[in-house]
């Protein structure tokens, strides 16, 4: 229960510094931790084996998705 | 429910070490490993941040690294025990190829991680979940609280490295 929380209470304080961060670049640092939270709170709350491939290609999937916005705005994408 | 805490503050110390050894090791902050990495590392310096722990966090928020790999052993341990944590171990590897990462941090971190939260899970009593919670504070504890007083402790870290 303290685990699930410690996870849920991390997602939503990540949330709230991405709602108040004005840099693209600082708020995929706060998503970052975000994807965190949720591929924890995944796996907690669905102890089943197919999870383990749900939450890496949750975790896998978001990464990749903040490298490309990362790797967008580096190569001369409007912020 | 409470008797809980010591535990998950000691695997949150536990993975914080971990996985920053691990990514000093495999050399994440010498240069960013994709663009995008690079121009977080820029944005980190300019609002007074470590470039080095830029190029860190840049490599952790656009790769699996060790941290990942610390998060989904943790996981898959939690689940189906050593098995379980050696899946996510390969699966991470898998996804550390879809980023465009060459590098081995990921797999290195998952792996490390499962042979620690087996040795703390069979001989000094913690449960598996308190390593999900641990790496979900220490990650927390480096790219929420501050930037640019972690990347300079990481700078700190790599200076000492080179």
């Amino acid at each position: 229960m303290i685990v699930e929380a410690i996870c849920a209470l991390a997602a939503v304080y990540s949330v709230i510094r991405v709602l108040l961060e004005k840099s693209t670049f600082k708020k995929l640092a706060y998503l970052n931790v975000l994807n965190f939270a949720v591929a924890g709170a995944i796996v907690l709350l669905l102890p089943h084996p197919i999870t383990i491939g749900a939450a890496v290609a949750y975790f896998v999937g978001a990464t990749l998705e903040s490298n490309a916005i990362a790797s967008t705005l580096a190569v001369g994408g409007e912020e | 429910m409470l008797e809980q805490l010591p535990y998950i503050a000691a695997a949150t110390v536990i993975c914080l070490v971990l996985f920053v050894v691990i990514d000093i090791l495999w050399k994440l902050p010498k240069k960013g490993g994709v663009s995008g990495a690079e121009a977080i590392a820029n944005d980190i310096e300019a609002t007074g941040g470590n470039k080095h722990g830029g190029y860190m966090i840049g490599n952790i928020i656009t790769s699996p690294d060790a941290s990942a790999g610390t998060l989904l052993a943790a996981c898959g341990f939690f689940i189906y025990g050593v098995i379980g944590a050696v899946v996510a171990a390969v699966l991470v590897f898998i996804g550390a190829r879809i980023c465009a990462d060459k590098g081995y941090a990921g797999l290195t971190g998952a792996l490390a991680a499962t042979a620690v939260i087996w040795a703390c899970t069979t001989f000094l009593g913690f449960a598996p979940e308190t390593f999900i919670a641990g790496i979900v504070l220490a990650i927390l504890i480096v790219e929420v609280l501050s930037l640019k007083f972690s990347s300079k402790i990481i700078g700190k870290l790599w200076g000492k490295r080179t």
